[in-house]
């Protein structure tokens, strides 16, 4: 309970302390704030303007612009809108403003002065997780005029040139991370650094990024191939009444043979001696006919296996060379970090 | 007939130590026929039987000795007849094997009744009724036949037909082994006055088992 109690406390003391670092303190500021507030736009002009004249924070200072920007629009004097939402721009590049709560007049304004001011906005490095060589980091950002812009990556002794090009509006790259001799980018901590030029106008931004290295997953070996599965390699065949009928076909044979062959003048044959070994015949085959035939070996399924075990044993040949490729590479994490504050 | 007795001294030996043999008695019984219907013997006795199996190659020896009594008091008298019969079987295609071998029946006393030997020569058709359950029908010539009353038989006048059942029993250790021979020889003699039939014709059943090595 004591430890949510704090816990509440530090959250509110921070909030307070984040409001009044983005809060207005200067009086002149707040003043021209609230008679802009209070469509008073005269006063919200000189107290804006008066309060320009003072010692602001940065963020006062983007605010007093701003007012002047909304004031001059609410004033139809769009051009010195403009001028001051140029301002605005150059302190705070990434600023924008919402549609829903903004007049009309003042977005125009403010869309015409970004035209009129050389930066280089929404500069955001996506987080990407990949196979070194095999994958790449976007990156995007706006250019508000057309310009020469340069992409660099900043770290430690490393440097290097992501792309040049005139861009004018968004800006999408991919950055496949690695060095010129095509190894990865070393671990470690790197700025995206963005510089635009036109003329004598220049800007620039960047964005701090992290690259850690990890090791890539190699694959399992197989066992079986998915939705294929072994088949029996012995199969029983149907009762059959096959041994009664040879042992029959047989003992017949042997006892007709006998009688035929038998010679005349020596009277009829004796069956007795092939007659006891052909009943036994005759016998064995009718047990074996009443007994489960013994399982036969089932030549296609036996085909089948084969084929199966061998594409595992391909797949696993090919699943061994591919883990020691990958051993052999690196899994790259990109992460975009939380820049400095100005 | 001693070609094929050496043929056999050197095959069967190296094939022992790698493959099947097995060996075990036998219960004869016979019918014994020579002339004419009036001279005619049965009896029984006991017997042996050897199996070698090499490869393509297999091999049944069987010896016997059947006490042959006449079926009549009239005419004739007992005797022992003694018999090595000897085939090797050269596995061709299916159920087909060749045959080759020999036979050799002695007569004791020596003029009660003919002694006989010759080579056979044919075929064997085997098949499996089921798990360790085979039976073979067997068929052939027989040539050069000697006779001790001398005689001789035409080219076709020699003739054998056979059957066998084997029975595996205790996991194939032990063989349960039936066989019937039946031999026919249409043997003819002359002592001047011209020819005389004298055939002989003998229908032999032998019952025993085997123990497998």
């Amino acid at each position: 309970m004591n430890a949510r109690v704090v816990l509440v406390a530090v959250m509110a003391l921070g909030g307070v302390a984040t409001l009044r670092a983005q809060t207005i303190q200067n009086p002149t500021l707040r003043r021209a704030q609230q008679a802009f507030d209070n469509l008073d736009y005269r006063q919200a002009l000189s107290a804006g303007q008066a309060a320009l004249r003072e010692r602001l924070t940065g963020f006062e200072r983007a605010r007093a612009y701003e007012l002047l920007g909304f004031t001059y629009s609410g004033m139809d004097s769009i051009l010195k809108a403009v001028d001051a939402f140029k301002q605005v721009v150059l302190l705070e590049p990434e600023r924008t403003l919402d549609p829903n709560r903004t007049s009309p007049k003042a977005l125009s304004a403010f869309q015409v002065a970004l035209t009129q001011v050389l930066v280089v906005r929404q500069l955001v490095v996506d987080s990407v997780t990949f196979v070194g060589g095999q994958g790449v980091v976007p990156l995007r950002y706006t250019v508000t005029q057309p310009a020469r812009v340069v992409t660099r990556v900043v770290g430690g002794s490393t440097s290097l040139r992501i792309d040049s090009t005139v861009a004018n509006g968004q800006v999408n790259l991919r950055w496949p991370a690695r060095l010129p001799n095509g190894d990865p980018v070393p671990a470690g901590n790197y700025t995206i650094v963005v510089d635009a030029t036109v003329g004598q106008n220049s800007f620039s931004t960047s964005q701090p990024i992290r690259v850690s290295h990890g090791s890539v997953d190699t694959l399992a070996h197989l066992t079986s191939l998915p939705g294929y599965t072994y088949l029996p390699e012995t199969e029983v065949p149907p009762k059959s009444w096959r041994p009664m009928g040879l042992a029959l076909v047989y003992t017949g044979i042997a006892l007709a043979g006998t009688s035929a062959l038998s010679n005349g003048d020596l009277g009829s044959a004796s069956l007795r001696e092939g007659g006891t070994i052909g009943a036994g015949i005759v016998l064995a085959g009718f047990i074996m006919t009443l007994k489960k035939p013994a399982p036969q070996p089932a030549r296609g399924n036996i085909l089948y296996n084969q084929l199966l075990r061998d594409q595992i044993t391909r797949r696993n040949a090919e699943i061994a060379q591919e883990n020691t490729r990958r051993r052999q590479q690196v899994a790259l994490t990109v992460a975009a970090l939380p820049r400095s504050s100005r | 007939m001693k070609a094929l007795g050496c043929l056999l001294l050197l095959v069967v030996p190296g094939g022992l130590a790698a493959q099947h043999v097995a060996i075990g008695p036998q219960v004869v019984f016979g019918d014994y026929r020579e002339v004419s219907s009036d001279l005619h013997y049965r009896g029984g006795g006991i017997g042996a039987k050897a199996t070698l199996e090499w490869k393509k190659f297999s091999a049944d020896i069987a010896l016997s000795k059947v006490k042959y009594k006449p079926t009549s008091s009239v005419i004739g008298t007992q005797f022992d007849a003694s018999e090595v019969d000897v085939r090797l079987h050269y596995y061709i295609s299916g159920p087909v094997s060749a045959e080759l071998g020999f036979i050799n029946r002695k007569a004791d006393p020596e003029f009660e009744a003919q002694s006989v030997g010759a080579v056979t020569a044919g075929a064997q058709m085997a098949y499996l009724l089921g798990p360790g359950v085979r039976m073979a029908l067997h068929g052939g010539l027989m040539f050069g036949a000697k006779y001790s009353g001398g005689g001789t038989t035409s080219g076709l006048g020699a003739l054998q037909l056979g059957l066998g059942l084997t029975v595996d029993a205790l996991h194939g250790r032990v063989r349960v082994t039936g066989d019937y021979g039946f031999q026919r020889f249409s043997r003819t003699t002359n002592d001047g006055s011209g020819p005389l039939r004298a055939p002989i014709q003998q229908s032999l059943g032998r019952i025993g088992f085997a123990i497998s090595f």
